[in-house]
């Protein structure tokens, strides 16, 4: 049992030692500990990972006490690039050696789902079902006392070593630096999409970007790349100014700033008292939803992008849908992985599609725990943590 | 001078004509004289050759509330006519073309006509549509000299009207008059909604809940496109048969169904749920039920119009996983580009259009059409003014 072998091949088909960040409980500090990683099974993929990087979503389900998210001992991460160590029986599209993205959303594209071109969410798995492998509902995860570890999203990227199914793996070109591309893997791919597939902005109109994250810059970056007339940035940190005009913000509003008035009477002034042809929720509250929603103008589009766990219900005036509103999600963004994120790769290397600016911070996996003080303190954009190095 | 055969005639003047007044909420309509003063500028005024009567009549003739309520008013807003005469600026249409007014403006020149995407137009406000638009006066009088307003920019319950000329639609004298009246509310907001709001593909399948004349041309729409199945949900089970002429493949009488909710049966029909549901009746809670009625990314059309803006509550959770909510306005078309095009479908005989009218009574016997709709007896009534 060898641990970080630097030839692929003597590793495969055997178990392999390698480190990862435990959560054992709810939002408490990750454990790094050595673990047990199996060999993968028939449309299984193993990978090293290379890098890592924390999104919200992770942290919102590390929070997380109510089954059945929470679930323990597990690995959490889901946003990462890494290599090909080693495939199971009847993978053919790749290889060991091939840089790739493991992503939360798998593509088969044999479903309903995913031959019908406005859809994305792929029906080959149960959402409910992602603690573990998906096809045959086991862990290759075990801890040293050989207990299992359970997966997360069937990524678990928090970790050196993991097994992915093979419908959740996207080849990538080797040319795109590491630290960008996982980017790509979640949170950039999640906001681009949602201004390119889901809403569909086109160039002249006027866009409004609840949340400046990772995912809202990169809605931001998206409307920019789109021709938008207006990208109007709401958060109510105000560093977020300086970083979201980098990306193409236009206006900021902080809405702890507009004293009487609401979000939605700011967003309108600004629009000639239209309301924004289309509104992004980044945030996951559905408060925000309706406050975004009453921005919208005639016609105006709605896009719910942020995963608000309190499962209140979104409350919407049917005479303003009458007008020609609409509300939608946006899960990853409305990407097929494997169909649309090598083009935003060649967007990238293209040098259209900016990616720099997201990555503000890098920690090492024994930090990882940084990483979420970084996003819970408001710190941080994209924090990566390297796994291998 | 009425039914003047010579639009030269009367142009400029004002026209005695007979016009179909409501005088307060839910009162039956009076067949009275009234004054229609000419067209100003921007303006155009129509002979009615005949109109048809929409749920959305009812429902604002019936509503009690101001000020979306006002009286004395002229109803009506699905309607074909001659154009009589034109007011200074008028370029579009000239006296003697048929043309369709509509309730939606369509103006052309601002950002939202321009934009290829939806089909709000923020040159003229839709609120204040009891009065012409730019200068938010009435074109109507009574025998008495009193002011009757205006409906929904259109009041085709009336041998004449004055429309702004954002409203007019010109379409081919080929189309039957009787046809072409369809057209210029329910049929184009039922196809349009499944082409341009919803624009479903081929082999996806569809529900719509309620099965009036919007939501046939739903199914009709649904229809033209392939889809492979198309499932109407109505309290009458006469809609069935009705709704089989437009390709419906299944039918669901909520009240047949028992313990089931009209969801869960969807779901059974279609193996987890519809691409595409369809609201046609007005109710907030019934959009709720098709929103549930949809398959994870599925997308809910809301066309009937709830004037109780009832809050409708839908889960974040399954709108996160790709779902979507529409609303959609005279079916999301651009009057003046789309409607032509739908016509010329008629034409090419690929759009049927047989069927829809069901009943037809003189202007005299006009309230006999709101007996039919309120009784469910109907589809479309079209009611004769110039024929």
């Amino acid at each position: 049992m060898e641990k970080k072998s630097g030839s692929p091949s003597k590793t495969a088909g055997k178990p392999i030692l390698c480190k990862a960040a435990v959560c054992r409980a709810a939002g408490e500090p990750l454990v790094i500990e050595e673990i047990q990683v199996d060999p993968p099974k028939a449309w299984e993929v193993r990978i090293k990972i290379l890098c890592s990087s924390l999104c919200h979503s992770d942290v919102t389900i590390w929070q997380s006490n109510t089954s059945p998210l929470a679930v323990f001992p597990r690995i959490l991460g889901h946003e990462s690039v890494g290599e090909v160590e080693s495939v199971g029986e009847h993978v053919e599209e790749v290889k060991e050696g091939d840089r790739v993205l493991p992503v939360c959303i798998p593509t088969c594209g044999e479903c309903r789902e995913c031959k019908f071109k406005k859809k994305n969410v792929c029906s080959m798995f149960d959402v409910k079902r992602q603690n573990a492998m998906p096809r045959d509902g086991s862990s290759r995860f075990k801890d040293l006392k050989g207990e299992v570890v359970h997966h997360f999203l069937c990524l678990s990227s928090f970790s050196q070593y993991t097994v992915v199914d093979v419908s959740q793996v996207v080849k990538i070109s080797t040319e795109i630096p590491i630290d960008k591309a996982c980017l790509l893997s979640c949170g950039v791919a999640t906001g681009v999409g949602s201004v390119w597939k889901v809403a569909e902005v086109e160039e002249g109109s006027t866009v409004a970007v609840f949340g400046l994250g990772a995912v809202g810059l990169a809605v931001v970056e998206g409307a920019r790349l789109q021709g938008a007339s207006k990208i109007i940035g709401i958060d109510p940190n105000p560093a977020k100014f300086e970083i979201g005009k980098k990306f193409g913000m236009t206006k900021f509003v902080d809405p702890t700033a507009c004293g009487e008035k609401s979000v939605s009477q700011v967003i309108k002034e600004l629009t000639n008292g239209s309301g924004a042809d289309y509104c992004f929720e980044c945030v996951g509250l559905a408060s925000l939803v309706e406050e975004a929603f009453a921005s919208s103008a005639e016609g105006g589009r709605t896009i719910l992008i942020g995963f608000d766990i309190s499962g209140t219900p979104l409350k919407l005036n049917s005479l303003d849908l009458l007008q020609g509103r609409s509300v939608m999600g946006s899960f990853l963004g409305g990407v097929k992985p494997k169909l649309d994120i090598p083009v935003l790769v060649k967007k990238y290397l293209d040098k259209e599609l900016n990616l720099d600016g997201f990555v503000t911070h890098e920690v090492s996996l024994e930090e990882i725990n940084k990483a979420f003080d970084y996003l819970l303190q408001g710190k941080s954009i994209r924090c990566l943590i390297w796994m291998n190095k | 001078m009425d039914n003047s055969s010579s639009p030269s005639e009367t142009a400029g003047k004002p026209i005695i004509c007979k016009a179909a007044v409501c005088r307060g909420p839910g009162d039956p309509l009076v067949i009275e004289e009234i004054e229609v003063a000419p067209p100003r500028a921007w303006e155009v005024r129509i002979k009615i050759l005949c109109t048809a009567l929409c749920h959305s009549d009812v429902t604002f003739w019936k509503l009690n509330k101001a000020p979306l309520s006002v009286f004395p008013r002229i109803f009506g807003h699905e309607a074909v006519g001659v154009v009589e005469s034109v007011g200074e600026n008028v370029e579009e249409v000239k006296s003697g073309d048929t043309v369709l007014p509509v309730f939606l403006p369509n103006c052309g020149e601002c950002r939202d006509c321009k934009r290829k995407k939806g089909n709000a137009c923020s040159e003229i406000d839709t609120v204040m549509h009891h009065v012409m638009p730019r200068d938010g006066s009435s074109r109507f009088k009574d025998r008495n000299g009193e002011v009757i307003h205006h409906f929904l920019f259109v009041s085709s319950f009336s041998e004449y009207t004055v429309v702004d000329v954002s409203v007019v639609v010109k379409i081919s004298p080929q189309i039957p008059v009787d046809k072409a009246c369809l057209l210029s509310c329910g049929v184009t907001t039922g196809v349009g909604s499944a082409w341009k709001v919803a624009d479903v593909e081929e082999g996806s399948t569809v529900a719509i809940f309620g099965l009036g004349a919007v939501g046939l041309a739903v199914a009709e729409g649904a229809r033209l496109r392939g889809v492979s199945k198309i499932i109407g949900v109505d309290v009458n089970p006469s809609k069935f048969e009705k709704g089989k002429i437009y390709g419906l493949t299944d039918f669901i009488n909520p009240e047949n169904c028992g313990e089931k909710r009209v969801s869960q049966v969807i779901k059974e029909l279609t193996g987890d749920g519809a691409d595409y549901c369809f609201e046609c009746v007005g109710m907030a809670s019934l959009v709720e039920e098709a929103f549930e009625s949809t398959r994870v990314g599925g997308s809910t059309i809301v066309i009937g119009v709830d004037l109780h803006g009832t809050p409708l509550k839908l889960s974040c959770f399954d709108l996160l996983m790709g779902r979507s909510v529409k609303g959609s306005f005279f079916g999301g078309v651009k009057p003046k580009l789309d409607i032509p095009l739908l016509a010329q479908k008629y034409i090419d005989k690929e759009l049927n259009l047989d069927g829809f009218v069901t009943h037809e009574v003189s202007f005299q016997d006009i309230n006999k059409a709101f007996d039919y709709l309120m009784q469910g007896k109907s589809i479309r009534c079209i009611i004769w003014i110039n024929p």
